[in-house]
């Protein structure tokens, strides 16, 4: 059973993104703010930190590639995206402890980067063409503090559920 | 980082770099149609989107009717304004519109740009990174979707149709950056203005028409509405009301800065449009302008 939960609940927070951008009442602080929801690939991310690194990179390989599919339709920026910062932060927490403010920070640091590797693909292939400067104020910072909301709420119920399932599997 | 450059790893990122822009490239070229594992996971997903999205929408909803209790009162005072006036609007639009079906059947001409089927559709999901402004509807190629329809809300044009699947489609929003995505329009001034939206301002969140003759009329606060010369829009679909007029870059034409009608946040049930008059055949166009040659 519980080698299905983070299939089930990385498939829910897939859905839920979307919803939430749909339902989130945009201009409620700042009109020009962009508010990018990344609750799927915080929990890939957690999933990385306290399950198995493996198993992290397999789910971000899968769901950046129904991402792309799903909601993008350019194939290739998040399938190459959500492995490589799962690797990344992987590879960070071997050197760092794994408690829950660092790894929140971690977290947030993985975002930061798919976000500017995603950006920098984006601006290549000209779909956006927002300067850089306006990209970390407009976009990046309200991302980032968005996420860091999801995380405090989250966090301690995964690593709890994480740690118990890499127990179980062994 | 030695560990991090040992063959094996560095070689399988150089693949995975090739793979990626082999991909890009890939999704990037124009496609006439998604291939079928897409639609088909497409297919899949939408299914469970439309299941979730929904009872949140109902809950959302009830959310949404207590805040308009609210504002009931101001709300009630301006409409009660407003529906004086539409009494009388009402009398001569009944009037224009007879005397226009007569006119029609005195010219025998029946079919006009005008006409179109709506298919009615509801939002199930939206593309979460802001990047690409796209929305998935609840139907698809079985009912009678296709691809580059436009697509409108109650307050006007909102896109058009990118890709379809089997009982989903994707709505690409006119407030994209896409550079190939274009619109046929007419500026409703005292002599009639035709231009293309092309691009969208991301800052002021205006809609731009380019390229408008220098000597053209435009006021502020006039409409702009499709103009059906596009092949696939019906005429007379609302896209906004002109704001701004500048001179472009070099001077020698005027760029409209247009607010668009639809809000393209917080969109729930829109309509696709599907014209009932003839398409022209591209490809027979094409074949035309060759034999000129």
């Amino acid at each position: 059973m519980s080698r299905f939960l983070p299939f089930v609940l990385f498939f829910l927070l897939f859905i839920l993104e979307s919803l939430f951008v749909e339902l989130f009442p945009v201009k409620m602080f700042n009109k020009d703010w962009v508010f990018a929801p990344h609750f799927l690939i915080a929990s890939i991310l957690l999933l990385t930190i306290y399950g198995s690194k493996k198993h992290g990179v397999w789910y971000g390989l899968l769901f950046g590639l129904l991402f792309d599919i799903v909601y993008t339709e350019v194939i290739g920026i998040y399938l190459f995206m959500f492995p490589l910062t799962a690797y990344v932060i992987s590879k960070m927490m071997k050197i760092l402890q794994s408690n829950i403010i660092i790894a929140t920070f971690v977290v947030l640091l993985g975002i930061s980067i798919l976000e500017i590797v995603a950006y920098e693909m984006n601006f290549l292939i000209h779909i956006t063409t927002t300067p850089f400067p306006i990209f970390i104020n407009t976009r990046l910072l309200p991302t980032l503090i968005l996420n860091f909301v999801f995380l405090v709420l989250v966090v301690y119920p995964l690593k709890k559920q994480f740690e118990k399932m890499n127990e179980q599997l062994g | 980082m030695p560990q991090f450059f040992l063959n094996k790893r560095l070689i399988i990122l150089l693949v995975s770099i090739i793979i990626l822009v082999a991909l890009i490239g890939f999704s990037l070229r124009d496609r006439e149609q998604l291939t079928w594992p897409e639609r088909f996971i497409k297919d899949s997903t939408g299914w469970v989107q439309s299941l979730v999205s929904k009872p949140t929408h109902f809950v959302a909803g009830f959310f949404e009717n207590v805040e308009d209790l609210r504002i009931t009162y101001n709300e009630n005072k301006e409409l009660k304004k407003r529906l004086d006036k539409l009494a009388s609007l009402e009398a001569q639009v009944h009037l224009l519109d007879k005397e226009n079906t007569e006119l029609r059947d005195i010219l025998d001409k029946k079919e006009t740009l005008r006409d179109y089927d709506p298919i009615q559709a509801t939002v199930i999901g939206r593309n979460p990174d802001h990047w690409h402004e796209m929305v998935i509807i609840n139907k698809g190629k079985v009912d009678g979707i296709k691809e580059n329809m436009p697509v409108i809300t109650a307050k006007g044009l909102i896109g058009k149709v990118k890709n379809i699947s089997q009982f989903t489609s994707t709505i690409q929003l006119l407030s994209t950056m896409d550079p190939k995505y274009r619109i046929s329009s007419i500026i409703q001034a005292d002599k009639e203005v035709f231009g293309l939206v092309e691009g969208y301002d991301d800052q002021k969140e205006l809609l731009l028409i380019k390229t408008i003759p220098y000597n053209a009329e435009i006021k502020k606060g006039q409409n702009v509405v499709t103009s059906g010369l596009g092949g696939v829009f019906p005429e007379g679909l609302v896209i906004g009301k002109v704001v701004d007029v500048v001179p472009d870059q070099y001077g020698l034409n005027l760029t409209a800065y247009v607010k668009p009608g639809a809000n393209f946040y917080d969109i729930e049930n829109v309509m696709v449009i599907n014209r009932t008059m003839v398409q022209p055949d591209v490809s027979e166009m094409v074949d035309d302008e060759e034999e000129e040659l």
